[in-house]
């Protein structure tokens, strides 16, 4: 055999390889030519044993050059062999990456809830705690430490459900203050809490009522508090809640149990202030009244007037959500209609 | 309430000040314009017509046609459909061409064969109101011919005012005046009220109040010599422009003092009293029982000793600040009048317009704490007008109640005032807004001394000066700022709270969040699941519907609804729950709320698929536990009524029961008209989950490899996985690190009363790897364990 030979069988290997359309294939030339005991090319190589030194020499160098290529070329074969199988495999598990999911697999939050959890976070933010108190009340909590005797006006506002005997001493509280009294009652300021919560008023459902329904009450007592810092934390609560742009407006209004008293308002989302049907031609919408902790109050609380100060304040998430998500009717919110829900 | 622009412009100066200006100043200072419309605009286009002759047009029954003329005009004919015309009625006239101004443009229109000259107006048609009974009738006294409408009726703009219900002294022009005055610093003129010197004729008057509690004060006066004469036009014009109707001289002219000051009056026919000769005894008295009056809506009452009444001569004549008599009504022909100008115990009259489920402007008043120092000006004001304009002398009066207190000096230091709001201000600009607000202010040093104005019965404290201060200046003006902050939140304001752990929980496992009404129909969530058992429920005492008329003593009827609404409304897959409190109560001590969460997992298939959706709900549950530091959940199988009697347990942890779960029982999935298996739980969280959740701890994480072997056994087929892994964790072997149940099979291979499972144990030693011979030791134990405790046999 020569060097010629030698040539000859790796060019007909190199196209019995490019020719293999399988592993197995492959594998079979591999071994026909490079197979340790018969392989043809290693039988040739066999062969440097009878040549002279010098022949050996030469003919070593082509060998050599020979086994490499071939090795490379088989190398090369197999990687392109390999991926097309695997790729076949793969085809037979085919799955339609395109199907859509509209139903995720994760329940959604209830927008009000959703919106009561918020509010608690920008609260925290600004140092307040959220706590609970108990849903049924007694007139002394709900009304009069709130600067309300019996046949006060302002209690023409709270229409009230009363438990039947033998729990005639009961009332389903008809805001979320009561808990202020119960927080101050309980510890010392400074205090700084809010007091998520359902209530409950005697209105007949509709379109704008539903009998019971939620609060967020807020509470900051402190030394020095003033009318300016609760004028500060509502622009940003409200902006927070409403976009930094709405325009947000505080007005004088009334409550027992504070005085100064604040209503605030947000201009109307649907018609920018020039008055509509949601905002009954105000341009402003209501969205929570406020003010400096009346003196009397505090005082009922344990609280020294004269030692410190504090604001309070209450909203109704419901309405807000009404707001916010542009919700027909605050019924739909308690019914909880799947379709809604997974809008949030 | 409702107030007239023009009406105010008289007492304070509004040149210059747009309605939507004053409406602006007026919300933001507290009392909040709801509306601001525009009344008798564009009436400058009709006229003022005479009907100089008047007829039915032939073959119609309801058509009149009028011969209307303007002086020097010739008349001409217009028809009209109003029966309330007649010969001689000035009317306001749009000729054709004159656009009204609601928007309609009058022209020439021929009506059963005859041209009719434009249109006679009713009150709605020309922006004056709502009514539309007939066509407005003018008096001669305001308008003659010729005249255009706009000279009758200047254009004005009314106020939809809502009054805050601690402000009384706003329910009147001049109240909302003071308001303008002092927010618009313009000075405020006050109507006139000076009076004649009395005559003295018979009878004279004597006035007795029996409580000066009820009655603080209660003023008399004798009026005689009224005509018939109308009201002066702009009493009337200013009336029916807040929507009043007009009823004759006097009682419109008490009508418009009330209206204008503020002071209820009322005014009784003298020659209708029981009137003795020589005097009148007026009376301030509780009423009687047995005792009964017919009051002016025709109505009679019953009295009783809660109810304050006005007596002649012992008589009742009125309901004392609510309504008069009819016997001693006001009306066409009266001539002499007794006047009262009081006021009334605020609470006293509250419930006894409850009582009477009667309301009234002037009771309305009454009940807001309306100032008793305003009967003086009331009544000076009515005897001013009807002297000047009715034609009345003034005779005899009588004072009845105490010597009212001039309202008292408030001592405030206007640092203080300063800190209240916010903003710093100056002895001055604490002082100026008072002022302007009528109140009397003496400076002193470091203080001022401010007597509000007697009108005012809210104010009374230093807070309350603040609040005046603030809201004359404005809100606006104050800067917004953060308030101090100079201690640290407490640390339990840290953790997150149990219900925002349990709600992520439930919706990371596909739950979503469901809020229902606290209240329920008691009767209705009788046929619901509850983990309270047999429990009275807590009633309304006045409920709204038998629907809403118990607490709810559970969660699950709501989401049974919820799940029911969300069936009709074509969802085939419904999961819910949701978290509150519920209320448990026996006597008359405070009912129990505890914080319950119910879920709810709802879809129409079969027996095998429900089972494993209530194996889901029920590791929900085992992993809420675990999340929410409630440690290791037992569910110990339990009949429950309105649960499926194979398909229910409750669930229990740290040696308490804290939930139950299972399938609604098909009674109960009918009665709420639900298709479909239903999955449930109600589970109490206070006492169980812990804020921040569970505390956590690193266990030691041997790298030593864990050997891993199923063993499957048969067991009868009532055999429990709960107590046979707890005999298994009862063996405590060292090496058994975790058993999974894999399998549960049952076959025909197994033959009848068996069932097979296949538990896989993994076992590990931290110290070195374990042997095969090892491993079948555990197995061993394993197995023995569930022989004794199941009767299990190797497979
Ligand atoms: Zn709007």
């Amino acid at each position: 055999m020569t060097s010629v030979d030698l040539q000859e069988l790796t060019a007909m290997a190199l196209e019995e390889i490019a020719r293999a359309d399988s592993l197995e294939r492959l594998d079979g030339v591999r071994l026909r030519y490079l197979g340790r005991r018969d392989g043809l090319v290693t039988l040739a190589g066999q062969r440097l044993r009878e040549l002279s030194p010098e022949q050996r020499a030469v003919y070593g160098q082509e060998f050599n050059r020979a086994t490499g290529e071939l090795r490379l070329a088989l190398e090369a074969r197999q990687r392109e062999l390999a991926v097309g199988e695997e790729a076949l495999r793969e085809d037979a598990e085919w799955v339609d990456m395109s199907h859509p999911f509209r139903e995720p697999e994760v329940g959604h939050p209830h927008p009000v809830a959703g919106l009561i959890r918020e509010i608690e976070d920008i609260f925290a933010f600004l140092g307040y705690q959220s706590v609970a108190g108990p849903e049924l009340e007694d007139d002394q909590h709900n009304f009069q430490l709130l600067n309300m005797p019996p046949e006060h006006p302002a209690r023409d506002a709270h229409d009230t459900f009363y438990l039947r005997p033998p729990a005639g001493g009961w009332l389903y509280r008809t805001h979320t203050s009561p808990v202020q009294m119960r927080a101050m009652l309980g510890s010392r300021p400074p205090l700084r809490i809010i007091v998520p919560g359902k209530v409950a008023r005697r209105d007949n459902p509709d379109p704008t009522h539903t009998p019971v329904f939620h609060q967020v009450e807020g509470l900051c007592v402190d030394r020095g508090v003033t009318l300016g810092d609760l004028k500060g934390t509502l622009e940003y609560v409200i902006r927070a809640l409403f976009g930094r742009d709405r325009r947000v407006r505080l007005r004088a209004s009334y409550f027992p149990y504070t005085e100064p008293s604040l209503e605030a308002d947000v201009a109307c989302a649907v018609c920018q202030g020039a008055g509509c049907r949601t905002c009954l031609q105000k341009g402003w919408i209501e969205i929570l009244g406020s003010g400096m902790v009346h003196p009397e109050v505090l005082r009922n609380g344990g609280v020294d007037p004269e030692i410190h100060s504090g604001f309070a304040f209450g909203m109704g998430p419901d309405r807000i959500a009404v707001l916010r998500y542009g919700l027909a009717d605050l019924r739909d919110l308690y019914e909880n209609d799947l379709r809604l829900l997974e809008c949030f | 309430m409702r107030v007239s622009h023009e009406w105010l412009g008289e007492m304070v100066d509004l040149e210059g000040v747009e309605p939507a200006k004053v409406a602006d100043l007026l919300t933001l200072s507290g009392t909040e314009v709801e509306k601001v419309t525009a009344f008798g605009e564009g009436l400058e286009q009709v006229v003022v017509g005479e009907v100089v002759g008047l007829r039915r047009v032939e073959g119609s029954d309801h058509l009149f046609l009028a011969h209307v003329a303007t002086p020097g005009q010739e008349p001409r004919e217009v028809i009209c459909g109003a029966d309330n015309l007649f010969v001689g009625a000035l009317v306001p006239w749009a000729r054709p061409g004159t656009r009204l101004p609601i928007g309609a443009e009058i022209g020439r229109k021929r009506l059963r064969g005859i041209w009719s000259e434009g249109m006679l107006c009713a009150p709605d048609e020309l922006g004056l109101g709502s009514d539309h009974d007939g066509v407005l009738i003018l008096s001669p006294a305001d308008a003659e011919g010729g005249m255009p409408l706009d000279r009758v009726y200047p254009a004005d703009h009314l106020y939809e005012l809502e009054v805050l219900s601690n402000r009384a002294d706003c329910l009147s022009h001049w109240g909302v005046a003071r308001e303008l005055s002092a927010l618009l610093s313009r000075p405020l003129r006050d109507p006139e009220t000076s009076r004649p010197p009395r005559s003295s004729s018979a009878p004279s008057v004597q006035v007795a109040v029996d409580s000066s509690a009820d009655c603080p004060i209660y003023l008399a006066e004798l009026l005689t010599g009224f005509g018939d004469t109308p009201a002066p036009a702009i009493v009337r014009r200013r009336l029916a422009a807040i929507g009043q109707r007009s009823r004759g001289g006097i009682v419109d002219l008490a009508n418009y003092v009330m209206f204008e000051i503020g002071q209820p009056l009322h005014t009784f026919d003298l020659d209708r009293l029981p009137t003795p000769e020589s005097e009148l005894a007026v009376g301030v008295r509780r009423g009687r029982r047995g005792e009964s009056i017919t009051c002016l809506d025709g109505i009679t009452r019953e009295l009783d000793p809660e109810t304050l009444v006005i007596t002649v001569g012992d008589a009742p004549q009125a309901v004392a600040g609510l309504i008069g008599g009819e016997a001693s009504a006001v009306g066409p022909g009266t001539s002499q009048v007794l006047l009262e100008a009081a006021n009334f115990n605020w609470a006293r009259l509250r419930s006894t317009s409850r009582r009477l489920r009667l309301r009234t402007e002037a009771s309305g008043r009454f009940e807001r704490q309306l100032s008793p120092h305003l009967a003086r000006r009331g009544a000076d004001r009515f005897i001013h007008l009807a002297v000047r304009h009715l034609g009345a002398t003034l005779g005899p009066g009588a004072v009845g109640g105490v010597p009212l207190a001039a309202a008292a000096a408030i001592r405030c230091d206007p640092a203080r005032i300063s800190s209240i709001l916010g903003m710093e201000l100056s002895p001055a600009e604490v002082a100026g807004p008072l002022r302007r607000l009528q109140f009397e202010v003496r400076e002193g040093r470091g203080e001022i001394l401010a007597t509000p104005s007697p009108y005012r019965t809210d104010v009374t404290t230093a807070v309350d000066l603040a609040e005046e201060v603030g809201r004359i200046l404005g809100y606006r003006k104050v800067p917004g700022t953060l308030p101090p902050n100079r201690q640290a939140p407490p640390l339990e304001a840290l953790a997150e709270p149990v219900a925002r752990l349990a709600s992520a929980t439930c919706r990371a496992a596909g739950f979503s969040e469901a809020l229902t009404l606290s209240l329920v129909s008691g009767e209705r969530e009788g046929l619901a699941p509850r983990l309270i058992g047999n429990l009275a429920h807590l009633e309304l005492d006045n409920p709204l519907s038998a629907q809403l008329g118990s607490l709810r003593q559970g969660l699950l009827q709501g989401l049974l609804q919820s799940a029911h609404h969300n069936q009709a409304r074509g969802q085939d897959q419904v999961r819910l729950f949701e978290q509150g409190a519920a209320f448990w109560g026996r006597g008359p001590e405070r009912p129990e709320e505890p914080w319950m969460l119910a879920l709810l997992d709802l879809e129409d298939d079969e027996a095998v698929a429900a089972a494993a959706r209530l194996r889901r709900l029920m590791a929900l549950i085992a992993s809420l536990s675990s999340v929410g530091g409630g440690g290791v959940v037992e569910f110990r199988p339990v009949t429950w009524l309105g649960l499926h009697r194979a398909r229910a347990a409750e669930v229990w942890a740290g040696a308490e029961r804290r939930g139950i779960v299972g399938e609604v029982a098909r009674p109960g999935a009918d009665a709420f008209d639900v298709r479909g298996r239903v999955e449930v739980a109600e589970l109490r969280l206070d006492g169980w989950l812990k804020p921040g959740g569970r505390p956590g701890h690193a266990p030691p994480l041997p790298r030593t490899p864990a050997l891993v072997l199923d063993l499957s056994v048969t067991v009868p087929s009532g055999a429990l996985l709960g107590p046979a892994l707890q005999a298994v964790e009862a063996l405590g072997l060292p090496e058994l690190e975790l058993v999974t149940p894999i399998d549960e099979y049952v076959g025909d291979q197994l033959g009848p009363g068996v069932k097979g499972w296949t538990l896989r144990l993994r076992l590990r030693r931290p110290e070195r790897t374990l042997t095969t011979a090892e491993g079948d030791k555990a197995r061993q134990a394993v197995l023995r364990a569930l022989e004794l405790e199941v009767g299990a046999t190797a497979r």
